[in-house]
C-alpha cells in the first residue's frame, strides 16, 4: 500500500489535486470566504456536472486511441430530442429521457461502426457524423427555445442535496465511478485500454480491437447521454446552441488530465480533477469581474503548457524503458 | 513423442514462393533449433503455425491431430504460444495482467487483481524469476519484458513455445538466464523452438534443427551433436557465397582516409571506436544484432550526439549536424537497414525516392528571385532515367509508387538516391536482407563497383558470406566498442574462424 | 564519377526478377480518365448545377447567385488550401478558422489605429497569419506533440484572446473603419474590368483573383518547387525525409506559416465580402476546410495534395448547398446532407482502394 502511495505521488493526479486545493484555498481568500458559503459552492458544482461528462465522453474514445469531434452534436442533438418529445408531444418525462439516452448511444455505436466498417479515420467519420447532428438538431427545434417541459424536471435539475451538493453533480461523480471502475476492474474495460495501448498485442492475445473501439464510442455515446438528460434538466430550455461549446472543453479537460491521444491511458480521476481547475478558471474569472473570454485564453495555455510538459516527461521516461506502444510516432509527431 | 507438427508446408506470395514443402517436427521436452538466412522462410513459416497466415498446402498436426488456426488467439488457445520479436506488452498494464491478459480471471463480473496476483505469481515462479506482479511493464528491464512475455505464453497452457530471435537485443548474462528457462521448459516435458542467428547459442541448448534455405528445408530435424557449425553455416548459406567471384581491386594503404574516427564515444553508449576508411575500399563493419552498428552510423550522421574522441572527413575534424549537412558538406551517404520506414517513401513515385537528394543541385531561381526556386523537370527526369537504367531498376513508370516494387527493386531505389547525389563516403547498412539470393549477387557486384569507382565505402552487415565476399578488412564490433579488425582474405574458412573467434573471446572475458 | 556502375554490374542488375505489379494509384499517369477522383467531382458538380438550374432556372442568375457562390467558393477554397499545407505533411490546423480571426484583428487594428490602406492592411495580416502559424509549427517541430493538440490548444488560446483585444480596442466588437476600396472589391466583378469595349461577366467576382492566385501559387509549390516536394516527402514519411537529407523541424514550421498565411488570406475575403471585421470571423472556416481537401482526394495521413481536388470539392459543397437553399431546404438542415456526401464519398473512395489493393498486389 505504501507503494502504491508513493506511485500516486508522482502522478498527473496527484498534482491535478494540488493545483486544484490551491486553486480552491486561493479563491476562498480571494472571495473572503464567501465561495464556502452553501450558495455559491452549489453554483459552483451544479455548472460542474456537464463539464465532467464531456470531459469523460471525450476521454474513453482517447483511451481507445479514437477520438470524437461529435460530443457537442450528439449532446445537443439528445437533448433537443428530449424537449421537444416532452414539450411537443406530450411524452412523459421518464420515457422521453429514456429515448433521449437511448439516441446518443446509438449515435455513438454509429460512429464506432462507421470507423469500423469503413476504415476512415476516426476524425473524419465524427466530424462527418458532427456536421450530420447538428443539421438534426436544428430540424428538431429550428431557432426557437423549448422550454415547456414539466417543472419536476426542472426541479430535479435545481436540486441540491443539504442545499450544497446539487443533485445534477452527483449524477455526474457516479458516472464517473462507474466508468473508472468499468476500466480498471471489467474484462471489456481492460481489453479496450489494451486494444488503445498495443493494438498489435491485444490482437494476438484475442482481443477485437474492433470490438474495443465500438465499445469506446459506444460509451461516449451513452455518456453524452447522460450530459443531455442533465443539460435539459439544469438549464431553462433547449435550442439549437446546446452542445456548440462542447468540443474544446471535452478534450482540454482529458488532455490536462494526462490522457494520452495515442491510447492506452484511462484517466477518469485527472478528467474530472481537469474538469474542476477550468471552473475554478471561471470562477475566478467571475471573481475578479473579467471578460468570458480570459477562461478560453487561461485554458488554452494550461492545454498547451500540460502537452508540452507531459511530453517532455515522456521523453525522459522512454530514455529508460523498453515497452511502449508501437506507434508512438504520431501523425503530428517529429521525431 | 511428436507433440507439434507442420508437414509439407507451402506458403505463396504473388510471384513467390516462400515455402516450399517445409517440414517441421517438435518434439516433446526438446528444443527445437530453426535456422536460415533473412529471408529463408522462418518467420513466414512462424506465421503459418500460429495462424497469421493460411497455408496454401500441407497441415498442422497438434498430438497427430490434424489443426487448423484461423487467428493467432486460436493458435495460442490450442497450447502454441509465441514469444515474438517485437515487444507484444500493454505499456500501461501490470505485469500480472500482461501475463493473464488473454484470459483474465474474474469474480462477479468484476476483473479478481488477487487471483491476477497469485495466478501470475505462479507462473513467474515457474520460471523461477522474481518479478512483482504488480510492477507496470513499463518499469522492466528488456530482458525481463521478455521473459515475462514468455510467463504470457506458458499461462495458457502452451505445450508448444516458439521463440523468435529472444537474444536478440539482451546481454549475454540475460541470455544464460533465458538459457535456464528454456532449459526447464524442455525438463518439463515441454517443446521449444528457437529461432536464432546467433550459432554458439543454438549449439548451447537445442538438441535437433531445421534448416532453411530459399523456402525450402534443406535439412529436417538433424541431430545437432552430430553436427560442426562449419555444417550448419554451409546448409544455410548453400554455396552461394562461393558462386560469385568478382576481380582483384587494389587499395592503395597509404591514401588518406576520406572518412577516420579516433576514440569516439556516442550518447548510444559507443566507446573508443577506432575506424578508417579509405577512398576504393570496402570496411565491413561486423557484428550480431543490437552490437551498435547502426547506432554507430547514425551517431556519424549526426542523428545522435558524438561525446568523445574526432571524426575526421578529408583530414579535417568535422561536426556533423544532420543528414542534410552530411550530404551536402561532406558527401556522405546512408543506406539504411530499414527499408520501408526509412529507405523508401512507399507512397511515392520512383522518380521523386530517386531524385530527393538532388532536388538541392538542381533547383534553378526563377526570374532570379531567391524565393522562388524551383525544380527543372526535364533535368530531373534525366537523372531518374540515368539511375534506373545503371541499377536495372524494373519499373513500368518513373511515376509508379515505390511501395508497389519488389524488396530488391525497393532497395535499388533506396541506393540510387546516395549515387545521384553523387556521394563519396557510402555507408551501407544490411543491403540485402529479404532479397532473394540471385538479387543478392548483383547488389554485391554493384557494390564492389562503386568501390572500384573510388567511393569509400563502410559495410554494415550480419551476413557474413557477404562481408567476406565484399570487404576489404572486417572490423568487428560487440557491444558497442571495436573488439578487432581482420584484413580479408577472401577464405571463407579462415575469415569466419578468425571474425567468429573475435566475437567469441570477447564472450568469455564478458561473461 | 558520372557512370559509378559497370557494365556488368549492370548486367547482373538485369536479371530475372519478381515480375513488375503494374502502377496504382492516384498521379501514375496511367490511371485511366474516368477512375480519377477530381475528372468525377468536375462532373459532379456541372451535372448537380444543371440539375439545380433546371429545377430552379434562378439558379442561374448571375448577380444574386453566381455571383455569390463563387465568392464563396472561392473564399473556402483559400480555406481547403490552409488545411490542405498542413495535411501535405500529415498534420491538422484545428485553429484554421481562428487563425484567420486572429490575422483580421491585426489589419483591422492596421486600418483603425495606424489608418494602413486596403492593400497595406492586407499584407500585415497575412504576416500575422503566417507568424501565428509558424509559431504553431515551431511547437510542434520543438515538441514533438500532435499537431492536434497544439493547434487545439491555440484555438483555445485564440478564442480567449481575440475578444479581449476586440473588447479593448472597440465599441461595438467590430472594427469599423473600411479602408477606401473595401467596399468596391467587395461587389465589382469581371463585368467593371474592361479591356476596350470588351467587358468580363458580371458573375465572376473580382475578389475570387484572390482564390486565383492562391491557387497558382500553391500549385507552382507543390508540383514545381522543391519545398513543396519536400512537404510530400515529409508527410510520407518523416523518418525517410530526415534521412533524405530533408530538414523536417523546418519543414513542420513552413507548412503550419503557409496554413496561417493562407487563413489570414482567407479570413480577409470573408472580411471583404461581409464588409465588417469582427471577432467571429472564420468561426465556420473547420468543417468546409477538411471537406474541400479530402473530397479532393487529399490524404489525411500526408504525403498527396490536390490543390484542383481542393476547388472542386470545396465547388461541390457550394454548389450543393446554394442549389438546397434554392429548393427551400432550411440552410442550416443542409449540414444533414453534407454530412452524409462526406461519409458516402469517402466510404466509396475506401471501397474503391480495397478493391483495387485486391486486385493488385502490394508485396509484404
Amino acid at each position: 500500500m505504501k507503494r502504491f502511495a508513493l506511485r500516486f505521488a508522482r502522478t498527473t493526479e496527484m498534482t491535478l489535486l494540488v493545483i486544484c486545493l490551491v486553486f480552491f484555498i486561493g479563491l476562498v481568500i480571494a472571495s473572503n470566504g464567501d465561495l464556502l458559503e452553501p450558495n455559491s459552492l452549489r453554483v459552483l458544482l451544479q455548472f460542474l456536472a456537464v463539464p465532467v461528462l464531456i470531459g469523460l465522453a471525450q476521454m474513453v474514445v482517447l483511451a481507445v486511441g479514437q477520438l470524437n469531434l461529435a460530443v457537442g452534436a450528439v449532446g445537443g442533438f439528445a437533448a433537443c430530442a428530449m424537449g421537444v418529445l416532452m414539450a411537443d408531444h406530450g411524452v412523459p418525462v421518464p420515457l422521453a429521457l429514456l429515448i433521449g439516452f437511448l439516441l446518443a448511444s446509438v449515435a455513438g455505436l454509429l460512429n464506432g461502426l462507421l470507423v469500423v466498417l469503413t476504415r476512415i479515420n476516426g476524425f473524419i467519420v465524427t466530424l462527418a457524423t458532427m456536421t450530420v447532428l447538428l443539421g438534426v438538431q436544428y430540424r428538431l427545434v429550428g431557432t426557437r427555445t423549448v422550454d415547456a417541459y414539466p417543472q419536476s424536471l426542472k426541479s430535479f435539475g435545481s436540486y441540491a442535496v443539504f442545499g450544497v451538493l446539487p443533485l445534477i453533480f452527483l449524477v455526474a461523480l457516479a458516472v464517473a465511478a462507474l466508468l473508472a471502475v468499468m476500466l480498471r476492474r471489467t474484462v471489456p474495460g481492460r481489453q479496450l485500454l489494451a486494444s488503445g495501448g498495443n493494438p498489435i498485442a491485444a490482437r494476438l492475445s484475442g482481443i477485437s480491437n474492433d470490438r474495443s473501439v465500438i465499445i469506446a464510442h459506444t460509451l461516449s455515446g451513452a455518456i453524452l447521454g447522460v450530459a443531455a438528460i442533465l443539460t435539459v434538466a439544469s438549464s431553462p430550455g433547449v435550442n439549437k446552441s446546446i452542445g456548440g461549446d462542447w468540443l474544446l472543453p471535452s478534450f482540454a479537460a482529458p488532455i490536462i488530465g494526462g490522457a494520452l491521444l495515442t491510447g492506452g491511458s484511462a484517466v477518469v480521476l485527472g478528467t474530472v480533477l481537469a474538469a474542476f481547475i477550468v471552473r475554478f478558471v471561471d470562477t475566478a474569472r467571475a471573481e475578479f469581474s473579467l471578460e468570458p473570454s480570459w477562461v478560453n485564453f487561461v485554458v488554452g495555455t494550461v492545454v498547451l503548457g500540460s502537452v508540452v510538459l507531459g511530453q517532455v516527461r515522456s521523453r525522459r521516461q522512454e530514455r529508460r524503458t523498453v515497452v511502449k506502444a508501437p506507434d508512438v510516432a504520431v501523425a503530428g509527431g517529429v521525431s | 513423442m511428436t507433440l507439434f507438427e507442420a508437414e509439407q508446408i507451402d506458403k505463396l506470395f504473388p510471384g513467390v514462393r516462400a515455402l516450399d514443402g517445409v517440414t517441421l517436427r517438435l518434439e516433446a521436452g526438446s528444443v527445437h533449433a530453426l535456422l536460415g538466412e533473412n529471408g529463408a522462410g522462418k518467420s513466414t513459416l512462424i506465421k503459418v503455425i500460429t495462424g497469421l497466415y493460411k497455408p496454401d498446402g500441407g497441415r498442422l498436426l497438434l498430438d497427430g491431430q490434424e489443426v487448423q488456426f484461423g487467428s493467432p488467439h486460436e493458435s495460442a488457445s490450442a497450447g502454441i504460444g509465441v514469444v515474438h520479436q517485437e515487444r507484444n506488452l500493454i505499456p500501461g498494464f501490470t505485469v500480472g495482467e500482461n501475463i493473464l491478459l488473454q484470459k483474465l480471471p474474474t469474480s462477479r463480473g468484476l476483473v479478481d487483481r488477487g487471483r491476477i496476483r497469485s495466478e501470475a505469481a505462479r507462473w513467474l515462479g515457474e520460471l523461477d524469476l522474481d518479478i512483482d506482479p504488480d510492477k507496470p511493464v513499463t518499469e522492466l528491464s528488456v530482458a525481463q519484458a521478455q521473459l515475462v512475455e514468455i510467463a504470457k505464453a506458458l499461462s495458457v497452457e502452451s505445450r508448444v513455445l516458439l521463440l523468435d530471435e529472444p537474444t536478440a537485443s539482451i546481454t549475454p548474462n540475460e541470455a544464460e538466464r533465458l538459457f535456464r528457462v528454456v532449459d526447464k521448459l524442455k525438463n518439463d516435458g515441454r517443446s521449444v523452438l528457437f529461432v536464432s542467428h546467433k550459432l554458439e547459442e543454438v549449439f548451447q541448448i537445442c538438441d535437433t534443427v531445421t534448416v532453411l534455405r530459399d523456402g525450402a528445408s534443406v535439412l529436417e530435424s538433424g541431430a545437432l551433436s552430430d553436427l560442426t557449425r562449419d555444417q550448419v553455416v554451409d546448409l544455410m548459406v548453400g554455396r552461394v557465397h562461393e558462386a560469385l567471384t568478382l576481380p582483384r581491386r587494389t587499395v592503395a594503404a597509404d591514401a588518406e582516409p576520406l572518412l577516420e574516427l579516433t576514440g569516439v564515444g556516442t550518447a548510444t553508449g559507443h566507446t573508443d571506436v577506432d575506424l578508417k576508411v579509405r577512398p576504393g575500399e570496402i570496411v565491413g563493419l561486423y557484428g550480431l544484432v543490437g552490437a551498435g552498428r547502426s547506432e554507430l552510423a547514425k551517431a556519424l550522421l549526426g542523428l545522435d550526439r558524438i561525446t568523445a574522441g574526432e571524426v575526421r572527413v578529408r583530414g579535417q575534424v568535422v561536426r556533423i549536424k544532420n543528414v542534410r549537412d552530411a550530404l551536402k558538406t561532406y558527401k556522405i551517404g546512408y543506406v539504411t537497414e530499414n527499408r520501408k520506414e526509412e529507405g523508401v517513401f512507399l507512397e511515392q513515385s520512383v522518380a521523386r525516392n530517386i531524385a530527393v537528394t538532388v532536388w538541392d543541385r538542381l533547383r534553378k531561381a526563377l526570374g532570379h528571385v531567391p524565393f522562388l526556386r524551383y525544380v527543372p523537370k526535364k533535368a530531373e527526369t534525366a537523372i531518374v532515367a540515368d539511375y534506373v537504367e545503371q541499377l536495372g531498376i524494373r519499373i513500368a513508370s518513373p511515376e509508379q509508387l515505390a511501395g508497389t516494387l519488389s524488396g530488391g527493386n525497393q532497395q535499388k531505389v533506396s541506393l540510387a538516391k546516395w549515387l545521384a547525389a553523387k556521394t563519396e563516403i557510402l555507408i551501407i547498412d544490411e543491403p540485402t536482407v529479404g532479397i532473394d539470393v540471385r538479387t543478392k549477387d548483383a547488389f554485391h557486384t554493384l557494390i564492389w563497383d562503386l568501390a572500384a569507382n573510388g567511393l569509400a565505402i563502410l559495410l554494415i552487415t550480419s551476413d557474413l558470406p557477404e562481408m567476406i565476399t565484399l570487404a576489404d578488412r572486417v572490423v568487428v564490433m560487440r557491444d558497442h566498442r571495436v573488439r578487432g579488425e581482420v584484413a580479408n582474405d577472401h577464405d571463407y574458412d579462415t575469415m569466419s574462424q578468425q571474425v567468429i573467434r573475435l566475437i567469441h573471446a570477447e564472450r568469455t572475458t564478458a561473461a | 564519377m558520372s557512370a559509378p556502375v559497370s557494365e556488368t554490374a549492370t548486367a547482373a542488375l538485369q536479371e530475372p526478377e519478381t515480375p513488375v505489379e503494374p502502377p496504382r494509384g492516384r498521379g501514375g499517369g496511367r490511371t485511366p480518365w474516368w477512375a480519377n477522383q477530381r475528372i468525377g467531382l468536375l462532373i459532379l458538380v456541372v451535372a448537380l448545377s444543371a440539375l439545380f438550374g433546371i429545377l430552379r432556372p434562378a439558379f442561374f442568375n448571375q448577380q444574386l447567385v453566381v455571383f455569390p457562390l463563387l465568392r464563396d467558393i472561392a473564399m473556402f477554397t483559400v480555406v481547403g488550401l490552409a488545411q490542405m499545407s498542413v495535411l501535405s505533411i500529415g498534420h491538422m490546423n484545428l485553429a484554421v478558422g481562428r487563425m484567420a480571426a486572429f490575422s483580421m484583428m491585426i489589419t483591422g487594428i492596421s486600418y483603425d489605429l495606424w489608418h494602413f490602406s486596403l492593400y497595406a492592411g492586407l499584407l500585415v495580416g497575412l504576416v500575422a497569419g503566417t507568424a501565428i502559424g509558424a509559431l504553431a509549427g515551431w511547437v510542434i517541430a520543438r515538441t514533438g506533440v500532435n499537431s492536434f493538440v497544439v493547434t487545439l490548444a491555440l484555438d483555445f488560446l485564440l478564442l480567449g484572446l481575440i475578444p479581449l483585444v476586440y473588447t479593448v480596442l472597440t465599441d461595438n466588437a467590430a472594427f469599423v473603419t473600411k479602408p477606401p476600396g473595401m467596399r468596391e472589391l467587395r461587389n465589382y466583378s469581371l463585368a467593371d474590368v474592361c479591356i476596350g469595349n470588351v467587358c468580363g461577366s458580371p458573375a465572376v467576382p473580382q475578389l475570387a483573383m484572390f482564390a486565383v492566385i492562391a491557387m497558382v501559387v500553391v500549385g507552382w509549390i507543390y508540383s514545381r518547387s522543391k519545398l513543396g516536394r519536400e512537404l510530400l516527402m515529409t508527410g510520407t514519411s518523416v523518418k525517410a525525409a530526415e534521412l533524405s537529407g530533408i530538414p523536417t523541424a523546418r519543414r513542420v514550421i513552413t507548412a503550419h506559416a503557409m496554413s496561417g498565411c493562407l487563413a489570414a488570406l482567407a479570413g480577409f475575403m470573408l472580411a471583404v465580402s461581409t464588409g465588417s471585421i469582427k471577432a467571429t470571423i472564420g468561426e465556420e472556416f473547420m468543417l468546409p476546410s477538411f471537406l474541400g481537401p479530402i473530397l479532393g482526394g487529399t490524404l489525411l495521413a500526408g504525403g498527396f495534395v490536390s490543390v484542383w481536388g481542393t476547388l472542386l470539392g470545396t465547388a461541390l459543397t457550394s454548389v450543393i448547398r446554394k442549389g438546397l437553399d434554392l429548393l427551400g431546404v432550411g440552410l442550416e438542415s443542409l449540414n444533414i446532407y453534407l454530412g452524409l456526401i462526406l461519409l458516402v464519398a469517402l466510404s466509396t473512395d475506401r471501397f474503391r482502394t480495397v478493391l483495387s489493393d485486391r486486385q493488385g498486389v502490394r508485396e509484404r
